[in-house]
């Protein structure tokens, strides 16, 4: 709890180097944009065009652009070729790109409701729900699927928001919501669902694959089902959190100001924290649990560009989408054909990255 | 990351460890304490015993897979067998009436239900000790179990999960001897290698069998090169698409199944997964199996449990492999 606190206090209250004019923050914001689009697109086709079945270049980008209308380009290829880059690889980048802007969104979203630099998206119970939910399901054998979507990610996703509801309401204080008291609720909540899922487990019958895999996480069975059932919860989130960056800046700030300023805070925090937490639950569902990206992209960005929300919340997005479909490249690559959980990548090499960047920014991007 | 907790990650990883000693199986067992159980130690052998082990063989001294030494004085008793192939195996080589606990996970033979049973991933010392057991056998060892029992004057032996055919042998003959069975033991292997030769002479001709996938989980853990898996698949000559990983238990991905194509699909999972819904995976539709019908579910407490049952294992999946060659 020291360090939370004194994270509370030197970490995030330090002002922003100046509010920035609209027209400033838009000469700024888009090159920037422009050049996080463009990397996230390069390592996309890369992550595209490698896996364990070698497709010539010119086959994959012919597949892909056969999907637009009036493109017949795949014409003669081999049923399997166009299986695989469409049903697998596709889907599974994709997949890995939403999940990580999800992830890394949500973890700028919680650094800056909380103020605390160690916030990150599981922090409300999330995981932990999530991998309650998961084993439930695994212990009594069900075996159900719903819309092409197996129960597994369905039970994922109703552990992760049981958790989110029951720290929420035990948080709360009246009308408002202390965030100290939110992140111990958090961290009790988590226990207890931890505990219980050890629990089940040990006193379980069945091998532990499946959980290992929600806990490790991993998008080795990406397929356009989980795909669809992400972008729901993901797009809206990220709608309502982009337009709330000037809100977050003051937030992020001083609650008190923020109030004077006419702002409803419990409101506004209400509103950023269930979005950021539905739309990482829907992604926790269908990815496991992926450390280290929400914590490191956004404070990678900060470090890079400096706080200001309207910035940090769009490149984090890109950011995290791009970090994490190298990472995901990664884990499918360096041992093929046996997969790495993509946790241990982000991690190996995350968090080196982000090491140079805190010895190199020395806490001058806050 | 104070999501993430470490004993999650450890019981997961312990997990995987105890597939290959048989962790399948269905229902969740209740712990009991038998405590109504008698403790007292008789030295003359079970009337009921088929045939009782012989007093004068002993004391017999065995190594276990940690390089112990452990030295057994008399026939046991209270056998606690902490692994369903153990309790199999006891069963088999007519040691059944000297097994007075088993772990959570056994089933089998239905006698074994019956016992008192006990968590073989957090094995409690005093929860051990109060069942006064004169051997236990164990095939993990959460850290001290060991020294702590055989302070208490219990010998305790290890007994790594096989990895090999050869391996599951050479157990039931250890466990022959420890128990003054070894005759029984010996007929019990003898047995199970003419199982085994049955199936293999019917193989004789055949140079490369098909690709196999063997999978665990729906999330495509598999069993790879130095699993027992993949021992008993080179029985019958198939080729196992994971061989190559050098990992005994690794996780592939959609692609990496679609692009080995294996003719024959084994579905092992636990909890179970349908065949309908394996067929329908992204892409899979091109796959050898799913076009030839030649996907199949088996019930892994016969296939992964590396005891007396591996021969009604071999000959299940040779059925599979060889419809045409096993009726």
């Amino acid at each position: 709890m020291n360090i939370l606190r004194r994270g509370v206090a030197a970490g995030m209250a330090a002002p922003a180097s100046g509010e920035l004019s609209l027209a400033g923050l838009r000469r700024s914001l888009w090159p920037r944009l422009a050049l996080g689009l463009a990397l996230l697109l390069i390592v996309a086709l890369v992550a595209l065009a490698v896996g364990p079945a070698s497709i010539p270049l010119d086959a994959t980008a012919r597949i892909v652009l056969s999907r637009l209308p009036g493109l017949e380009l795949a014409d003669g290829l081999s049923t399997t070729w166009r299986d695989i880059i469409w049903e697998v690889r596709v889907p599974r980048v994709l997949l890995a790109g939403l999940v990580g802007a999800t992830l890394a969104m949500a973890g700028a979203t919680y650094q800056g409701v909380f103020r605390n630099p160690l916030a990150e998206p599981y922090l409300i119970g999330v995981a932990t729900g999530a991998a309650l939910g998961s084993t439930i399901v695994v212990v009594s054998s069900l075996s159900v699927s719903w819309h092409g979507l197996s129960l597994l990610p369905l039970a994922a996703f109703a552990g992760a928001m049981v958790s989110v509801v029951v720290v929420y309401g035990v948080a709360r204080v009246g009308n408002t919501v202390p965030a100290t008291t939110l992140i111990l609720a958090g961290v009790a909540v988590a226990s207890l669902s931890t505990a219980v899922t050890s629990f089940l487990m040990l006193r379980s019958t069945t091998h532990m694959f499946t959980i290992f895999s929600v806990v490790l996480g991993g998008f080795n069975t990406a397929a356009w089902p989980k795909l669809i059932w992400v972008v729901p919860y993901a797009i809206p989130a990220a709608v309502l959190i982009l337009a709330h960056g000037r809100i977050l800046n003051v937030l992020s700030l001083d609650e008190e100001q923020a109030r004077h300023l006419g702002v409803d805070v419990e409101r506004t925090k209400l509103l950023l924290l269930g979005a950021a937490s539905l739309a990482t639950a829907a992604a926790v569902s269908v990815s496991g649990t992926i450390g280290f990206v929400g914590l490191i992209v956004p404070h990678a960005v900060r470090m890079l560009w400096g706080p200001d929300h309207r910035t940090l919340l769009p490149m984090s997005i890109v950011l995290g989408a791009a970090f994490l479909i190298l990472a995901d490249l990664l884990a499918r690559t360096i041992d093929q054909p046996s997969e790495i959980p993509v946790g241990i990548i982000t991690a190996f090499c995350g968090v080196p990255f982000f090491l140079y960047l805190l010895r190199r920014a020395r806490g001058a991007a806050y | 990351m104070s999501a993430r907790n470490p004993l999650l990650i450890l019981v997961a990883v312990l997990a995987l460890a105890a597939i290959a000693c048989g962790g399948g199986g269905d229902g969740v067992a209740p712990q009991t304490t038998a405590a109504t159980e008698t403790p007292a130690v008789t030295i003359a052998p079970a009337a009921e015993t088929p045939s009782p082990a012989p007093v004068e063989l002993f004391p017999v001294t065995v190594t276990d897979s940690n390089g112990r030494e452990v030295r057994v004085e008399l026939p046991p008793q209270r056998i606690m067998a902490l692994a369903p192939a153990f309790v199999e195996i006891l069963f088999a080589i007519g040691a059944g009436n000297s097994v007075a606990a088993v772990d959570n996970f056994s089933d089998y033979p239905s006698a074994a239900a019956d016992l008192p049973h006990l968590d073989a991933f957090s094995p409690s010392v005093e929860g051990i000790a109060v069942l006064n057991p004169d051997l236990v056998l164990i095939f993990f060892d959460p850290g001290g179990l060991q020294e702590a029992l055989e302070r208490l004057g219990i010998p305790v032996l290890f007994l790594a999960s096989p990895s090999s055919v050869q391996e599951v042998f050479d157990q039931i003959e250890l466990l022959g001897r420890v128990t003054g069975h070894e005759d029984e033991a010996e007929t019990v292997t003898a047995e199970m290698r003419d199982g085994i030769d049955a199936v293999s002479e019917k193989l004789t001709d055949v140079d490369q069998g098909p690709r196999i996938f063997h999978e665990l989980d729906a999330m495509l853990f598999t069993a790879g090169s130095g699993s027992f898996e993949n021992d008993i698949y080179n029985l019958l000559k198939a080729q196992n698409i994971a061989a190559e990983t050098g990992l005994a238990y690794p996780q592939l991905n959609l692609e990496t199944v679609i692009v080995k194509d294996p003719e024959v699909i084994i579905l092992a999972d636990d909890p179970p997964v349908s065949v309908t819904s394996v067929k329908a995976r992204p892409g899979w539709s091109n796959i050898s199996a799913v076009i030839d019908d030649r996907v199949h579910v088996v019930d892994p407490d016969i296939v992964q449990r590396p005891g007396p049952r591996l021969v009604e294992a071999l000959e299940t999946l040779a059925r599979f492999l060889y419809p045409e060659r096993f009726q």
